[in-house]
């Protein structure tokens, strides 16, 4: 059996989360590049920055407004996951985590528990549109791109470092090419190794993130943090925002649809109550 | 006299057309158990198997035996 070949690795923290890049016959400065990359398209993808493009879009309710080939592509990708999901991804889920205090990274202050003013959220295409360059948002609604853009990111920076590399943006990863020993990246989900070659995988979780008795992960269908019976879902797909799709959808539909909507869209998967 | 050879073999024709046809048909019998084409190395049944830690795994994703490099989680 050949001897593994040599990884390159590179840790740093970007999106308020921990993220890690690696690569077989990469450069360190090669991994460099993908993290400016990734502080670069984070800072114009969040919504705690009123200067970034998410922000100043949420702020132009009612209007067509020019967007960037990635904004576009995101927006684009949640409608596929709202239909794919659906409609238990939904990204127009801003008002209720304002609603329930969600304001600021929690890094910089946990919120205050309190529920106010949350409801069920719109079906997402009823509030956005997307045409070539330009996308618009109806009065009232608001966007949070969240894990989807995680998700997302990790895949286009696996695809950017080359055929043999793996991007890990805060557990939404992304792994591509056949790993240093050639049978795929080894990656833990769920406390085991399993191989990922070409594949995605993420953890939907209400475990962290959490404030008094409220967390981060809204249910579409009442505006406020999800009770479903399941606390956590780890799963494989396609890609790495596929993989965060099937999860939170999973984690929503609760443990006895979970494991059919698994069984359908997942390659692997492990759920917790 | 022409009419009756043109006749004639019109059966003979006729006759071998049949004869040939059938023994086409005999000889491509229809196997309701013959492998599929290209083989299918395993039927499908939407079922997973279950990995270590209660993992279910797909065909497509493999368990490894190594420490991983990194891994999912909650942020």
């Amino acid at each position: 059996m050949p001897p593994d070949a040599p990884v390159e690795a590179h840790h740093f923290q970007a999106l308020g989360t921990n993220c890690s890049v690696f690569g077989v016959g990469l450069s360190l400065s090669r991994l460099l590049l993908g993290e400016f990359w990734v502080h670069r398209l984070g800072t114009r993808l969040t919504r705690f920055s009123p200067d970034s493009e998410v922000s100043r879009f949420n702020a132009s309710p009612g209007q067509w407004v020019y967007v960037s080939p990635e904004l576009e592509a995101l927006l684009r990708e949640s409608l596929r996951a709202f239909e794919m999901s659906g409609g238990l991804v939904n990204v127009a889920v801003l008002p209720s985590m304002m609603a329930i205090g969600y304001t600021r990274p929690l890094a910089e202050a946990r919120p205050t528990a309190t529920v106010s003013g949350a409801g069920p959220l719109p079906a997402l295409p009823n509030v956005l549109k997307v045409r070539a360059g330009a996308a618009r948002l109806e009065p009232g609604a608001g966007i949070d791109l969240g894990g989807i853009a995680k998700g997302w990111m990790a895949d286009r920076l696996r695809e950017t470092l080359g055929p043999n590399a793996l991007a890990n943006l805060g557990g939404d990863l992304s792994a591509g090419g056949p790993g240093p020993a050639g049978s795929g990246w080894p990656v833990g989900l769920a406390g085991v190794t399993v191989l990922l070659r070409d594949q995605g995988a993420a953890t939907s979780s209400v475990r962290r993130r959490r404030w008094g008795e409220l967390h981060h992960l809204i249910d579409p269908r009442t505006g406020v943090p999800a009770n479903t019976g399941l606390e956590e879902v780890s799963v494989v797909a396609a890609s790495g925002v596929e993989a965060e799709v099937v999860a939170k959808t999973a984690l929503l539909v609760g443990p006895e649809l979970a494991p059919v909507y698994c069984a359908a869209h997942a390659l692997a998967w492990w759920m917790s109550p | 006299m022409r009419t009756a050879v043109l006749r004639a073999g019109a059966t003979v024709l006729t006759l071998a057309t049949t004869l040939l046809s059938a023994a086409y048909v005999t000889a491509h019998l229809k196997n309701p158990a013959a492998p599929l084409q290209p083989a299918v190395v395993k039927a499908s049944t939407g079922s997973a198997a279950t990995g270590p830690g209660g993992v279910k795994l797909g065909p497509s994703v493999q368990p490894g035996n190594g420490q991983p490099v990194t891994s999912t989680y909650a942020s």
